[in-house]
Order: structure tokens, then sequence, then C-alpha cells
């Protein structure tokens, strides 16, 4: 793929990848704005590179993921060595929705990204993918990094217990 | 309920989201800032582990050794009498032969 075709798959997915990476980053705008850079980054130096084994949507939503969690570890390690800094670069969050975040968003969304902050990282995952990205359980497994059977009980769970939290903040 | 919600939070998302163009452009500037943050961040490193061995070095040098010479110490337990027995000195001593010593009546 030349570098001219990869910007214009990048820019034709770029909405849907940013709305990924926020739910990566737990809907931290700084956050997801510096995965999505680093994400870009790779793939246009090559370090990421796609060999058509899935969709290239599914692609670039692993190389997210992969740099999303890269991030989280960083600031893992930052935490422990305060040297560390000045060789990993800025902070990142730990996946979970912020509640600051949630206060400025219409009450639906936010009473949304609440209930997604109880799930597990998984549950999380494969309910964004399916949901906000239209991707199917098998692509959310590709993306997720798990097998299809997995991916379809986070799914099964995840949506029952967001039903459930959906019902009790409505109360 | 959740189709709607999730489209809604989309729909949010979306008027949000960074312009491609800044977003590539910042990714860019990237590849030229991340060397020099790690050259500065390696460069550090470097201080610190060599102040570590140089502070380490000196401490060594300047520091005041006590010096025990084993040979000259001798330390007694309180309990070493216990191992005294009687005519135990006839054991450390080597008895004395020569010519003062026999007597021709003995021979």
């Amino acid at each position: 793929m030349s570098p001219a075709d990869l910007t214009a798959k990048l820019e034709e997915l770029h909405a849907a990848a940013f709305g990924w990476a926020l739910s990566c980053c737990g809907w931290d705008r700084a956050a997801a704005e510096d995965v999505l850079q680093a994400t870009y980054l790779k793939l246009l130096d090559g370090r990421a590179r796609f060999d058509g084994r899935s969709t290239f949507r599914t692609f670039v939503f692993g190389v997210i993921a992969r740099t999303a969690r890269e991030a989280r570890r960083r600031a893992a390690l930052r935490r422990w060595l305060p040297l560390a800094a000045l060789l990993l670069g800025p902070e990142a969050v730990d996946g979970r929705p912020d509640a600051a975040a949630a206060l400025v968003r219409a009450d639906e969304t936010a009473r949304l990204v609440r209930a997604l902050g109880r799930l597990s990282e998984r549950q999380r995952q494969v309910l964004h993918l399916v949901f906000y990205e239209d991707l199917t359980i098998a692509e959310a497994a590709a993306v997720a990094g798990v097998s299809v059977g997995t991916a379809r009980t986070h799914y099964e769970r995840g949506k029952a217990a967001l039903r459930t939290l959906l019902g009790e903040e409505r109360e | 309920m959740i189709e709607q919600a999730f489209e809604a939070l989309r729909r949010e998302d979306a008027a949000g989201t960074p312009p491609f163009a800044a977003t590539i452009a910042a990714a860019r500037a990237r590849r030229t800032a991340r060397p020099r943050r790690r050259a500065l961040g390696l460069a550090a490193a470097v201080i610190v582990v060599v102040a570590v061995v140089v502070i380490s070095l000196r401490r060594e040098r300047d520091g005041v050794r006590l010096e025990i010479d084993l040979a000259t110490v001798r330390w007694q337990a309180p309990t070493d009498f216990l191992l005294n027995l009687p005519g135990d000195e006839l054991l450390r001593s080597v008895p004395q032969l020569g010519p003062r010593g026999l007597d021709r009546r003995t021979l």
C-alpha cells in the first residue's frame, strides 16, 4: 500500500478510529488524541504493517488497542520509576471512563459512559466494537485479540450487565 | 435501548473529532521529537549511573578501614575452664630425656 493510499484510507476511518481510541482511553480526549497520533505514526513508519489477513478497519483498530495498552503500561512503569518519565513521554489513563468527562456529556450518553465504566475491560471493548463501530463479533474478537467464542461470551454477559446498569441508572 | 445509547454516544464523539490533517501533522511532528526526548532520558540515566559509581568509589577510598589482625587476637570463652583436665599439663609438655635423666641403675 502506497503512503498516499494509506493516508486516504486512514482519513476515511478517522472518525471511527477516534471513537475507538476514546473508548480505549476511558473517554479521555487528550489521551485518545495521543494514542491516535502514535498509531498513525506506527502505520506511516511501517512499524505496523497491514498484511491483508483482516479488513483494514480491524487491523487499524487492533493497532489502536495495542497502542493504548502500551500507553497504560508506560504510565504504570512511570509510577514506579520517576526517571522513566523522561524516556516514555506523557502519561496515559487506565482505560476506564473518566468520571469528569462523563459529567459534561448529555444525560443519556453520560449514563452509558458511567455504566460502561463498571464493566470489565473486555466486555467494554466488545460492546463498543459491536454497537458503536458496527463490527461483527468475529471482527471484534480479532481487534481484542481473543477467540470468537470468548468475544461472544463477553458480548452476551456485557450486554446483560449493561442493560441492568442502564436500568439502575434510570431509576 | 443499548443501540440508541451507543448511537447518541457516537454522534456526540463525532462532533468532537479532531481534524484528520491536524492529527497526521501532530503524528509527523512526534517523529522528530521522540529521538530528542529519548536521548535526553538516556543521557540523564547515564549521568545518574556515573554519579552513583563515582560516589561509591570515593567512599571506598576515603573511608576509615578497621583492620583486625586475627593472629593477634586471643579470645577465651567463659566456659573454657571446663576443658581443663587434671594433669593435662603433662600432655602439653614434652618429657625431657637425656644423659641427666638416665640412670645406670635403671638400665
